[in-house]
């Protein structure tokens, strides 16, 4: 059955089944108007192509890939990535799949327990708002339904790869446009290309960027928060609300 | 020579890229590219000769002739490993 959902602020229409329809029951909202975004999909022709994968993984893949195309019409992008809530800003880990972001996010609430929040556990939605960027929680979180119904300021984007040591640095230039433009849906139509070059060169220059070399560890943890909070508050100011 | 049509020439932070500005979502399609690249980029958007990129160069950077040369030798020789000359 058709339903109106709100994900990151957009009204999303989609008619779902199996897990795309439960993890997107927090989202739900009542139907009416127009909708900003309507998923379309059709699992059946994605299981044609890649018979390996269950009508069920299918369909979620189908309704995210159709929404996250869509969000880059109303100035947002997705970034393959965990991302995690603490003291009001969001901090995204962003990697191939099979690095370690859930591993590393997972470290962050090891190390601070109740204070770290899972936003996403694999694909926020980024959005630039009056001058702000936000990552948004969304139904669409990879294998897990670790994903929360919030917008929250972006603290700062990491890219991570696994090292023997925990380092830390600021990350820009042609190797971090190659890294996020890796982690994201790429548009074939040349103007939404455009758009997503002009969404990536705003976001860049707005939120910090970093790369990450680290262990397993909680020490991870503590190396990568204690960097990226310190520039979030001394870009945006102290904690959020 | 010449690119071939439809390609986006972009700065995202500071960084000048340039892919294709339809089709193949590959990454490896992406180059990024330095002043002199972009320079040479623009040169090649019409009808140009080595030569004629190789005097431009000459006049608009205090470079020597045989620099100039192996940049203009070394930037084709990517676009057409990229196949991006008509």
């Amino acid at each position: 059955m058709e339903h109106d959902y709100l994900i990151a602020g957009l009204r999303v229409r989609m008619d779902s089944f199996g897990r795309t329809l439960s993890q997107a029951e927090p989202y739900l909202t009542e139907t009416v108007g127009q909708a900003d975004i309507t998923i379309t999909s059709n699992p059946q022709s994605l299981k044609d192509r890649q018979p390996h994968l269950s009508l069920d993984d299918c369909e979620y893949l189908c309704t995210g890939g159709s929404f996250y195309r869509q969000l880059l019409d109303f100035d947002g992008m997705l970034l393959h990535s965990s991302a995690v809530v603490m003291d009001g800003y969001a901090y995204l880990f962003s990697a191939p799949c099979g690095t370690g972001k859930s591993t590393h996010t997972n470290m962050w609430r090891a190390a601070f327990g109740e204070a770290v929040v899972m936003l996403n556990d694999d694909k926020p939605a980024l959005r630039k708002e009056d001058d702000c960027w936000y990552a948004y929680g969304t139904p669409w979180s990879g294998k897990t339904d670790q994903n929360i119904n919030m917008r929250v300021p972006i603290g700062g984007i990491c890219v991570l790869s696994r090292g023997e040591i925990n380092e830390i640095e600021p990350y820009y230039g042609a190797k971090a446009i190659f890294s996020l433009l890796d982690q994201t849906v790429r548009p074939k139509m040349a103007n939404v290309r455009t758009r997503l070059l002009e969404l990536l060169d705003d976001l860049m220059l707005s939120v910090p960027m970093w790369k990450l070399r680290c262990t397993p560890t909680k020490e991870a943890a503590l190396i990568s928060q204690a960097a990226m909070s310190k520039e979030a508050i001394k870009r945006f100011g102290g904690k959020q609300s | 020579m010449k690119l071939k049509e439809g390609f986006i020439l972009r700065t995202v932070a500071g960084q000048t890229v340039a892919l294709p500005s339809e089709g193949v979502t590959n990454l490896d399609m992406m180059i990024t590219l330095n002043d002199t690249g972009k320079f040479l980029w623009e040169k090649l958007t019409v009808d140009a000769e080595k030569a004629d990129l190789v005097e431009a160069l000459l006049a608009e950077y205090d470079v020597d002739r045989e620099r100039a040369e192996k940049s203009v030798d070394t930037f084709i020789a990517r676009l057409k490993e990229l196949d991006f000359l008509a």
